[in-house]
């Protein structure tokens, strides 16, 4: 794969791409520690660092702004071709991305917030700490993937998202019937259940951001290809 | 931990880095003020009022006939070779007014140069076309030409290419070569303005890109007006777009906003190609 950012003949458009993909790892830097924090500030019952997660929201609103921009001004005025549009194309979309991933860091922030108040959840918080190691690798993971346009990064990524499905429905099951025999649990319990949700929602927004980096070296699109069937779509090509 | 995290995060930088020029706060190097211009009974001009911002690039965009070529011909006279023209209004060159009696048209073009559409090297050496313009005013010292053709040849990225052979003949080289050479003789006599008018449409990709590119490393020397028909090559090299009209100047303003979220619907329908 040849270097996205470089030789072209005009270096202001070689400026222009690299100041994007940087402020996209930026961004995923941002994010990153959003998601690390807001599950930290759950396990360890710390109002402050929750409200620090909700604050950098905008932070992250921000960027995805920024880089929305700069997007639409290099796609109005340099008409990129092939790889230069799939990198355009892929930022855009991989921003999306992230900046739900920090719509669902910061929703964790407010269930932290809410489970303060209300007292804490008797069971969860084991998952809740297992499935929060597994996203942030997988967080880290894409962004890594993508700062080295490394698509065997991508894959394992996006295979590691099938291992948080299969923990959050074990994790389910066995909150639900924690909850059917202790009925007064429900309302904190519940709240725990949005948790696991959010993560899992994160780890899925992280193997699509793969998907993305995928499309944009490779070309192709696989955003409806079943994890374990990517290598060989990508192979094929 | 990644190395993505070791970015720091100056948001507010990246906002400025984004906001739109202002002309207000650019420095005027050209300034024109209600001017009219008439191919005898044709108005061809109709009252243009803008400035050329110095050390930055305008582009001048519009439909055949819209009078950009002529706007461009303004600042440095050369309709006055059109006997039919006649002119009213003022264009100022920093504080002096090109179109007063007495001005030196000769001087004034040193100091606003010209580059055409179809590259026109003189059938001479390399060396001497780029030298020419110093000859005429009168510098023969070897020592000095030899310093000026090196640094023009230099800023307009043709100096690796024709090092070796500067004394061949200028007409061996390739267009996109030639067009730079004539870049290269312009700026030799440092001029203040460089007007360029479709230099790069008789060129093909590779060496359109090259001029664009060659465009914006000039402006860190002088100010450039460029008059071009590819609307996207406006887009890639310029500061400030100006979208003409008939004779009128529709919209001039900050390229990336002209190009992203024009304010009149006759630009809009321009840039898009709904109209033509």
């Amino acid at each position: 794969m040849q270097e996205l950012t470089t030789d072209h003949i005009s270096q202001q458009f070689n400026n222009e791409l690299e100041a994007l993909r940087q402020h996209f790892l930026t961004m995923g830097g941002v994010v990153e520690t959003q998601v690390q924090d807001a599950v930290q500030a759950l396990l360890d019952s710390n109002g402050s660092l929750a409200e620090d997660v909700k604050e950098k929201d905008a932070t992250v609103n921000q960027l995805d702004g920024i880089i929305d921009e700069e997007c639409t001004r290099i796609l109005a005025k340099r008409q990129p071709a092939a790889s230069d549009l799939r990198m355009i194309l892929s930022i855009s979309k991989a921003v999306s991305e992230l900046e739900r991933m920090g719509d669902e860091a910061k929703k964790i922030a407010n269930l932290t917030l809410s489970l303060i108040d209300e007292g804490e959840s008797p069971r969860g918080y084991v998952e809740i700490s297992r499935i929060g190691q597994m996203v942030s690798r997988m967080i880290h993971d894409s962004l890594d993937a993508y700062a080295r346009l490394d698509i065997e990064a991508a894959i394992k990524v996006a295979k590691q998202d099938r291992k948080v499905d299969q923990e959050y429905n074990t994790a389910l099951r066995s909150l639900v019937t924690y909850m059917m025999e202790d009925p007064r649990s429900i309302s904190r319990v519940i709240n725990v259940i949005w948790v696991l949700r959010s993560l899992e929602r994160i780890g899925d927004h992280a193997r699509h951001v793969c998907q993305h980096l995928i499309f944009m070296v490779k070309g192709v699109d696989v955003r409806h290809v079943a994890a374990h069937d990517i290598a060989s779509e990508v192979e094929d090509k | 931990m990644s190395d993505v995290k070791t970015h720091s995060i100056d948001i507010s930088a990246m906002q400025r880095s984004q906001q739109a020029l202002r002309i207000e706060d650019e420095k005027v190097c050209l300034s024109v003020n209600d001017l009219h211009l008439f191919y005898g009974e044709k108005e061809a001009l109709k009252g243009i009022d803008m400035i050329i911002p110095e050390k930055k690039v305008t582009a001048f965009i519009g439909p055949s006939g819209c009078g950009k070529s002529t706007l461009l011909r303004c600042f440095n006279r050369m309709n006055d070779l059109v006997d039919s023209c006649r002119i009213t209004g003022e264009i100022n060159l920093h504080s002096d007014n090109i179109y007063a009696k007495g001005t030196d048209v000769a001087e004034l073009r040193r100091r606003v140069g010209m580059v055409f559409q179809k590259p026109n090297p003189f059938p001479k050496s390399i060396y001497e076309n780029v030298a020419y313009g110093l000859r005429i005013q009168g510098i023969n010292k070897k020592r000095v030409l030899d310093e000026t053709v090196e640094w023009a040849l230099r800023s307009a990225a043709l100096w690796d290419e024709v090092k070796d052979r500067l004394h061949e003949s200028a007409l061996g080289m390739s267009g996109g070569q030639q067009q730079r050479l004539v870049i290269a003789r312009t700026v030799a006599v440092k001029p203040e303005v460089l007007l360029l008018d479709e230099p790069a449409s008789a060129l093909d990709p590779i060496s359109t890109l090259k001029i664009e590119e060659l465009i914006h490393e000039l402006k860190k020397d002088f100010t450039i007006a460029i008059v071009t028909h590819n609307m996207q090559q406006a887009a890639r090299v310029s500061d400030y777009t100006a979208f003409m009209y008939i004779g009128d100047l529709v919209e001039f303003g900050d390229t990336n906003t002209l190009f992203t979220n024009p304010s009149k619907q006759q630009t809009e329908d321009y840039i898009t190609g709904r109209y033509g």
